[in-house]
Order: C-alpha cells, then sequence, then structure tokens
C-alpha cells in the first residue's frame, strides 16, 4: 500500500491573463509523516505552489491528488474546507476578536473532548496559561505557537507552514525553529514547510524542493541534496551558509 | 483553449451567477444610456446643438475652470497652514474646514442669493447690491461649497509628507518660498488633482444651484429636453456627452492615485514638524486658513439660522413633520439596501472564482461618477418599458386594469438611490476588509468554515465599525441628493432636499431655511466623523 499523501503533477498556474508565469509544470510528492521544504526566493512560486494545495487559489493545468483523491484538476475543484488541510500564515492570522482559546476551538468540530483537544493543543506549545488572552497581547513568538497549535488542533492530514519564522528576530527563530520539529515529530504531522531560508529547510525538513522562477531546480531528501547540490543557483545557495 | 473553457466550467459557481445577477441589476441604467445612443438624438437635436450646446459647453467650461482654480488655492492654502504651522484655533480649524461638504452647494446658492439680495447684509453694508446670480456667483458657490474635497486630499498628502525633503532643500540654501513652489507644489500635485476631479464631478452633478442662477449646464439641459421637450432620446445623447467628460476625468485621477500611491510609498520617513511663526505671519495664515470657513460654512449657516428663526411659525407645520420622516424613512431604507448590495458585491466577488466576472463586477461600482440625472434616465426608460409591458400582461392575462407598478413609486427611487451611491458604501466597506488581508478568512476556510460561516463568525464582526461609516455615508448623501430625486420621486412623496428646492424655486427662499438646516444637521455628525478618521489614519 502506497504511503504517498500528496501528489503533485505537472501543475502551472499564471496570473495577470497568463502574463505571468507563477508556476510552470511543477511535480512532488509527499509520503505521510514526512517535512518537505519548500525553498526558493521571493517570486519563485513557492507560496503559489502551496495556496494551489489548499486550495485557496485554482490551477490552470495539472493535477493535485491527495490521500488518492484528486483534489485540483481542470475539472475537479475541491473546496479548502474540505481537503482537512491546516495552515500556519505568515502574518499567523489569528482572529483578533476571540481569544487564544477560541481561536484554537474554531476548527474542532463539536464533541464532548473539543474542551479536552484545545487543553492538550495548548499543553503541546506551551502556552497553557495563555488560553484566555486575546492575540494582540501576546508577543510575536506566543502568537506563532497559537497559530500552531491552532492548525493542529483538527488533525489534519497535512499541515502547511507558510513562512513561519519570517517575522521573527534571530535568537526566537532559532528556538522555534527546535520546538516545531519536536512538535511535528511528536505529533507524526506531515508538512510542507515554505521557506527562503536554507537554514530552516536543512534543519527542519526531511526533503526540499527548490524552485526558482516558477520551475523546480532540484527536489529530493535533504541529505542528498546537502550533499549534492545541483547547478550554479544551489551553489550559490550553499555558499550563503559555508 | 478546451483547458480554459474547462477551467471557467470547473470555477463557476452559484456565487458568480449571482454576482452576475447583481451586477446586471446594477448597470442597467448605465447600460441603458449606452444603448439608446445608437437610436440617434431626437428631433430637436439639431436646433439644441446650434442653439443650445454652445452654451452648455461654454457654461460647464467656464464653471470647470473657475472652480478648478479657486477650490484649489482655498483646498491647497488652508491645507499647508493647518498642517505646517502652529496658528491660533488650528485643532477647531482643522475639522471646521470639512463643514462646508455638510450643506448642500444648491443650499449654500440659496443662502448667498439672500445674502447679496436687497435687504441682504451685503447691500446693508456697502449700500449698494451685487448682482450674484450669475456664472460667477455660481463659480463663487461651489468653490466655497466643494474646496474640502482639495483640502481633505491636500492635508492627507501634507501630514504624511517626509521632514527628510524639506530639510534637505533648506540644507541646500533654499529659501521656504522657494521649498514650497519648487518642491511641496510639485511633489503635491497628484493629490491636489485628485481633489479637483471629485470637485469638477459635483460641479457636474450640480443642478439645484445651476438653476437657481439661471446658468445652463449639461445637467439642466438633461432636465430641460426631458422635461420640457419632451425627448429621452435628445436627454441620452447630453447625458453621454457628460458621461464621456466624467469618464476622462476620472481616468486623469486614477492616473494621478497611483502616481500618489508611489509617491506615499516610502515609509521609513519622519513626519513634517509644525513650525512656529511669528505674530503678522500667524494673522495672515489664521486670515487665510478662516476664510473658506467663514465663506463656505459659517455666513451661509448664519444666514439660513436668521431666515429659520423668521419663517420657523409658518415652515414647521405637520406637513413638515411628515416630510421629514418621509426623507429619513427613504433614506434609511436606501442606505441599508445600499449598503447591504455593497457587502453581496464585496463578498460574491471574493468567493467567484471567475476572473473574468470579477473584471465585470467594477462596473457596478461606477454609478458614483455618473450624474444624478443620467442615473434617473437610464432607470425610466427601462422601467417604463417594463411598466407598460407588466400592464398589458395583466390587461390580456388577467383582464385586470392595473397603473405603473415600479415608475413612480418608492422602489424606482430606492434602486436609483443604490445605483448612485453603491460605490460609497462598497469603498468604504472595501478599504476596511483590504486593511485585514485576505488570510483571516482564507485561515477559517481552511478550519472547515464555509463561506457564510466564515462571514458570520469573522468578517463581519471585524467590518462593522467599517459598515456602519458607510451607512452614514450614504445616509448623509441620499439626504442631500436633489436631481435624481427630482426626477424619480413619486407625487405623494416628498424630501426636505425637494421641499428646500421647491421653496426657492417658488421665491420663497427663506422659508427654504429650515428644510436647509434639518440636512445640514444630519450632514455635520459624519464629517466630524470622517475628520476624526483622517486623523486617526495619521
Amino acid at each position: 500500500m502506497s504511503t504517498t499523501l500528496l501528489k503533485v503533477k505537472e501543475v502551472s498556474k499564471t496570473f495577470n491573463g497568463q502574463k505571468v508565469v507563477a508556476l510552470d509544470k511543477v511535480s512532488l510528492s509527499l509520503e505521510k509523516g514526512k517535512i518537505l521544504a519548500v525553498l526558493g526566493e521571493s517570486g519563485s512560486g513557492k507560496t503559489t505552489l502551496i495556496r494551489l494545495i489548499a486550495g485557496l487559489d485554482t490551477l490552470d493545468n495539472g493535477e493535485i491528488i491527495l490521500n488518492q483523491k484528486v483534489v485540483s484538476s481542470n475539472v475537479v475543484f475541491v473546496k479548502p474546507q474540505q481537503r482537512n488541510i491546516g495552515m500556519v500564515f505568515q502574518d499567523y492570522a489569528l482572529f483578533p476578536h476571540f481569544t487564544v482559546f477560541h481561536n484554537i476551538a474554531y476548527g474542532i468540530a463539536k464533541s464532548s473532548e473539543k474542551t479536552e483537544r484545545i487543553k492538550e493543543v495548548l499543553d503541546l506549545v506551551g502556552l497553557s496559561d495563555k488560553e484566555k488572552n486575546y492575540p494582540q497581547e501576546l508577543s510575536g513568538g506566543q502568537q506563532q505557537r497559537v497559530a500552531l497549535a491552532r492548525a493542529l488542533a483538527p488533525n489534519p492530514e497535512l499541515l502547511i507552514l507558510d513562512e513561519p519564522f519570517s517575522s521573527l528576530d534571530v535568537i526566537l527563530r532559532s528556538q522555534l525553529r527546535k520546538d516545531l520539529l519536536k512538535i511535528l515529530k511528536k505529533t507524526n504531522t506531515t508538512a510542507i514547510f515554505v521557506t527562503h531560508d536554507i537554514k530552516d529547510a536543512i534543519e527542519i525538513s526531511d526533503d526540499i524542493l527548490v524552485l526558482k522562477n516558477g520551475n523546480v531546480v532540484q527536489q529530493g531528501t535533504t541529505t542528498s541534496i546537502c550533499k549534492n547540490p545541483k547547478g550554479a543557483y544551489m551553489e550559490l545557495l550553499f555558499d550563503s551558509i559555508r | 483553449m478546451k483547458k480554459r473553457v474547462q477551467n471557467i466550467r470547473r470555477d463557476t459557481t452559484k456565487w458568480s451567477i449571482f454576482l452576475l445577477a447583481i451586477v446586471l441589476f446594477i448597470a442597467v441604467p448605465i447600460f441603458t444610456v449606452f444603448v439608446n445612443l445608437f437610436s440617434g438624438p431626437g428631433e430637436t437635436w439639431n436646433h439644441l446643438v446650434a442653439h443650445l450646446l454652445p452654451n452648455y459647453l461654454f457654461n460647464s467650461f467656464w464653471l470647470i475652470i473657475g472652480t478648478s482654480i479657486l477650490t484649489l488655492f482655498f483646498g491647497v492654502s488652508s491645507a499647508w497652514i493647518v498642517s505646517r504651522y502652529h496658528i491660533p484655533f488650528r485643532k477647531p480649524l482643522e475639522w471646521l474646514l470639512i463643514l462646508p461638504l455638510a450643506i448642500p452647494s444648491y443650499i449654500t446658492a440659496y443662502a448667498y442669493a439672500g445674502i447679496f439680495d436687497y435687504g441682504g447684509i451685503i447691500e446693508k453694508i456697502i449700500f449698494t447690491k451685487i448682482d450674484i446670480m450669475n456664472i460667477y456667483g455660481l463659480i463663487f458657490v461651489l468653490s466655497f461649497s466643494l474646496y474640502p474635497y482639495v483640502y481633505l486630499s491636500s492635508r492627507a498628502f501634507f501630514l504624511n509628507q517626509s521632514r527628510n525633503i524639506i530639510e534637505a532643500s533648506k540644507l541646500l540654501g533654499a529659501p521656504d518660498q522657494k521649498t514650497f513652489f519648487k518642491l511641496i507644489l510639485p511633489l503635491a500635485r497628484p493629490a491636489f488633482i485628485a481633489g479637483v476631479v471629485l470637485v469638477l464631478m459635483e460641479v457636474l452633478n450640480d443642478y439645484g444651484a445651476a438653476k437657481y442662477y439661471g446658468i445652463n449646464t449639461f445637467t439642466t439641459g438633461i432636465f430641460r429636453a426631458w422635461f420640457s421637450l419632451e425627448e429621452p432620446e435628445t436627454a441620452i445623447f447630453l447625458s453621454a456627452i457628460l458621461v464621456t467628460i466624467i469618464f476622462i476625468l476620472i481616468t486623469v485621477e486614477k492616473w494621478q492615485r497611483k502616481r500618489i500611491g508611489y509617491l506615499n510609498s516610502v515609509e521609513n520617513h519622519q513626519k513634517v514638524q509644525r513650525e512656529n511663526i511669528s505674530g503678522k505671519t500667524k494673522i495672515l495664515f489664521f486670515t487665510l486658513a478662516f476664510t473658506p470657513v467663514l465663506f463656505g460654512f459659517l455666513l451661509p449657516l448664519m444666514q439660513l439660522l436668521y431666515w429659520a428663526f423668521l419663517t420657523f411659525e409658518d415652515v414647521f407645520t405637520l406637513e413638515f413633520i411628515n416630510i421629514s420622516l418621509q426623507s429619513l424613512g427613504i433614506a434609511l431604507v436606501s442606505s441599508f439596501s445600499a449598503v447591504l448590495m455593497a457587502l453581496l458585491l464585496l463578498f460574491l466577488s471574493k468567493w467567484n472564482r471567475v476572473a473574468f466576472i470579477k473584471q465585470i463586477a467594477k462596473i457596478s461600482i461606477l454609478g458614483y461618477a455618473i450624474p444624478g440625472a443620467v442615473i434617473a434616465i437610464g432607470i425610466l426608460i427601462p422601467t417604463l418599458s417594463l411598466d407598460k409591458w407588466l400592464m398589458s400582461v395583466f390587461k390580456n392575462v388577467f383582464n385586470v386594469k392595473i397603473g405603473f407598478l415600479i415608475n413612480g413609486t418608492i422602489m424606482a427611487l430606492v434602486y436609483a438611490y443604490i445605483v448612485r451611491f453603491l460605490a460609497v458604501a462598497y469603498s468604504s466597506i472595501e478599504a476596511s476588509s483590504l486593511k485585514f488581508g485576505k488570510s483571516l478568512s482564507e485561515a477559517s476556510t481552511l478550519l472547515g468554515s464555509g463561506n457564510i460561516s466564515t462571514f458570520r463568525k469573522i468578517e463581519f464582526p471585524l467590518l462593522k465599525p467599517a459598515i456602519f461609516g458607510a451607512f452614514i455615508l450614504v445616509f448623509v448623501d441620499i439626504m442631500k441628493e436633489l436631481p435624481l430625486t427630482l426626477i424619480l420621486k413619486p407625487y405623494s412623496v416628498n424630501t426636505l432636499a425637494v421641499k428646500a428646492y421647491e421653496y426657492a424655486s417658488d421665491e420663497l427662499i427663506m422659508e427654504a431655511a429650515l428644510p436647509s438646516l434639518c440636512i445640514i444637521l444630519v450632514g455635520v455628525l459624519p464629517v466630524i466623523f470622517l475628520n476624526k478618521l483622517i486623523t486617526k489614519t495619521q
């Protein structure tokens, strides 16, 4: 039996009446329980790719298969709320008029175990004492943890993290990177992690996909890519951390 | 191509269909004007072109030139003074300078007609009557009534301007005058022009003031063609010329707005600090900033208060209370409908996934740019046809004789208000929605909520203040509206604006004061609210 959770097949997307090519025949596959880093500079197409996977945009060509079911193609479009995908947004997107507790409760179906589940994820991210606070009363790092807890609470099949560390300072970033990896492994969550920082990608992911101008430059396991970066662009990326 | 068709079919949902239906509903008057152009003008068109059109063009041209110069002078100078210098009463002046917006220009026109008339305050002071009922008088009235549009856009620009630019100029040895004329003015030009374009749209939309001062403009011409000459085709042709002028203005404004965005894009700057100035300059600057408040608000207001005091007993009757209630009722229902339609338009556009339908949807917010008289005609023509069709259906099928079901009813009037003021509601709600960004709604969707549920739980609670603000703005605009109401209102119904116009037309100008004051009272509150909003944004 296949353990592949996500398959993206030759997906293309253009904007502005086909004038701007955001993605050009991009393919990837992701095994259950693995973490894939999508690495690339601004405008490389990484955000477009995850938006298509989440169902926040529609593709022009290609196919996206989630759990052996086509969720996006030229004829099929499964709504984002029916895909069971969680997402941590770059700006966290916490609902400002809800407390931490209600932010996390938002995505959990009504059941007797709802409160228990909220407490469980709050424990997981180490914010048990903050459930009554409003997002704006929390620090950037705490907000990021709430966003993670909220995305994990409904037990998504796939978790997408869109540059979650981009607005944090260096020290906090390093701490949260470690914590995030611990949480994802503990919960055995399959995740796609979008970043422009190669350090983040190497430290967190099992696999890496590198995008440039909407095209795949290289993809493979983190170890293989680190050992054998191909082409001038990959050399340049690795030079920045050597 | 096949794949594109497949994608459109995949993306077409009930929301797309619903959105298209709303756009069609709103765009009917605009399409009507456009389509009727092809049926050619009426019989009197040649006469009109030979004898009246040059006059309409001449007057409209001079009104545009005159009001542009005066509104630019008073709008820019007052904005510069209150945002740059410490002068006496600066804080109250900042919002007093916006208050002329609360007085419809036709009411300011009535007030000035009285101020300059025999027995008016001017004649009492200088013992001679100055005739103001001409194009110069109209330019004077419209300029003092509409300069706040230039003041608001200029002030917003000056408050956001970088201090570094001014300091760099000073360090290069330039005196204050040179910094102002060579640097500040050219840089702020897009903001001025954006304000002037709004002024000109109002000038071209004006009916009440031009009619009262006996100046023929395009809008008065449309009324004449429809009601005196009874030639809808000619009215449509005049409307088309007017709409073309407006669209040229909108294009200029859009181009300028892009440039404002560019000029304001420097975020990491220090704001300009207000300077202290010496005694004489202080008095001069205070006088300059106070003049538009005096002529645009205080003088007309005092004249109206005086008249209202004299005529209160005659005017404040049961009929007046009835008209006030009708006015309030119509404005409440119409603003509620306009806000509801704006919300539908905004959110259906968001939920619809077909790109070209999203583009088409933008047509529906063009109404604000199109003069009320043109919208009224765009509504009268199709609704008359629909009414006639309904009458024949009822007669032939049910053998029942009925009257008009849409024309001459509140329904047509409310519909016209929605078309005209939808953009006001839409843009203020959209601005707030853009501030929250897409991610909150997307987060809600990914957490399992559908579009309606996301709207109910996330978007509506966050947009509530903006929705309320939009409601107030539309409400005031409807209370003030004249040309559209004059054409479309039912016989049995009246509004305060129309009542003031009727009194003034019947030479009972003093009696027009009380309904005018009621409109001003309603208008003052949102102007203060608008000022608070701008100050908060800074």
